[in-house]
């Protein structure tokens, strides 16, 4: 009897082993349909991996590419100021905006109607040339820039009698003549007041001139017509 | 003998119990030996049950041919495993064949009667 009992006991142990290994069995397999497989779930981690450097690589080229591109941005705004700057000094020359500096200002005036007699009147009036021959004097002692009763004279102003007028700009300016010069003051005064010079000759046929020294003006722009 | 398949059933479903309930669930990796071992165990029993029919059964001879051809089964399909050699396949395929001619044997028996 007590063999057949430890027969019963391990016949009963065994089958209890085998139930218990084929229903872990059982879990597994199931789990296993149901869940991930082992090899998928490298596969999709050596992806990650993968996918995660590339991230890096591409964060890495944004920050290249954005230096660069300030780099450039810094760039093009240097060029937008230098080519400003440029501009400016093109329309500053060409007579397109105001300008201000030291200079003379310089006066002609047709003298009053006098006694002064044995000078003929049509050479007390101011002429044209009379204006060129300033510009010129002008324009040889280094002026800047100049205008004429508010006229700004420009590379294409012209300055030319129309009947008993003078026409700059294509606007009728009359005496007295103002013109205003933006350069060194000194040698724009010496020019005009040198021994032979413009001023003697005026004042010998009669007309006012008066040299001043400014050392802030202001000339207008030239406005086209 | 009725009282051996009671009791065999009955440690049977106690076992089936137990492993479905207990928490710890089987690795992954380790299903594939669990595999081999089950049907190594299972052969193990036909075998035993067959032994019964045939008067030859013997306690230890059973109890010892059961752990050791699990243990064994799962053993050589881990070795194989470590080596790139299929051997489950030799396991499954000896087992298979025992298992079915166990299986054969014991319903001439159970015919016979």
């Amino acid at each position: 009897m007590p063999q057949k009992t430890s027969m019963y006991i391990s016949i009963m142990l065994v089958a209890a082993v085998l139930g218990l290994m084929l229903s872990l069995q059982f879990r597994a397999v199931n789990r296993a349909s149901s869940g991930i497989s082992i090899d998928r779930a490298q596969e999709v981690t050596a992806e990650l991996k993968r996918i995660n450097q590339d991230k890096e690589d591409l964060s890495k080229e944004i920050n290249d590419l954005t230096s660069k591109l300030n780099q450039v941005k810094q760039g093009q705004a240097e060029a937008v100021a230098a080519l400003q700057s440029e501009l400016n000094k093109v329309r500053m020359n060409a007579g397109l905006i105001t300008v201000s500096g030291s200079g003379i200002e310089l006066v002609l005036d047709k003298p009053d109607n006098t006694e002064d007699t044995q000078i003929p009147p049509e050479l007390m009036v101011i002429q044209d040339e009379y204006l060129l021959s300033a510009l010129n004097e002008l324009w040889g002692a280094g002026a800047e820039a100049i205008s004429i009763n508010g006229q700004r004279i420009i590379a294409t102003t012209e300055i030319r009698q129309a009947g008993s007028f003078i026409n700059i700009n294509l606007n009728r300016v009359v005496p007295p003549y103002q013109i205003l010069a933006i350069g060194n003051p000194q040698e724009l005064m010496n020019t005009l007041e040198m021994t032979g010079g413009l001023q003697e000759y005026w004042r010998d046929l009669g007309i006012k001139v008066t040299i001043e020294k400014h050392e802030d003006l202001t000339l207008p722009a030239y406005v086209k017509k | 003998m009725r009282m051996g398949i009671f009791l065999a059933l009955l440690g049977l479903g106690l076992g089936a119990l137990i492993g479905f309930y207990i928490p710890v669930a089987l690795p992954q990796d380790y299903a594939k030996y669990m595999s081999v071992a089950a049907l190594a165990a299972l052969d193990s029993v036909f075998g035993g049950i067959r032994a019964a029919f045939e008067d030859k059964f013997d306690q230890e001879i059973f109890v010892t041919g059961f752990f050791s051809n699990a243990l064994l089964a799962a053993g050589l399909t881990y070795i194989g495993d470590r080596l790139a050699i299929d051997l489950y396949l030799a396991a499954v395929v000896a087992f298979g064949v025992r298992l079915f001619q166990n299986l054969a044997i014991i319903r001439r028996y159970i015919l016979k009667n």
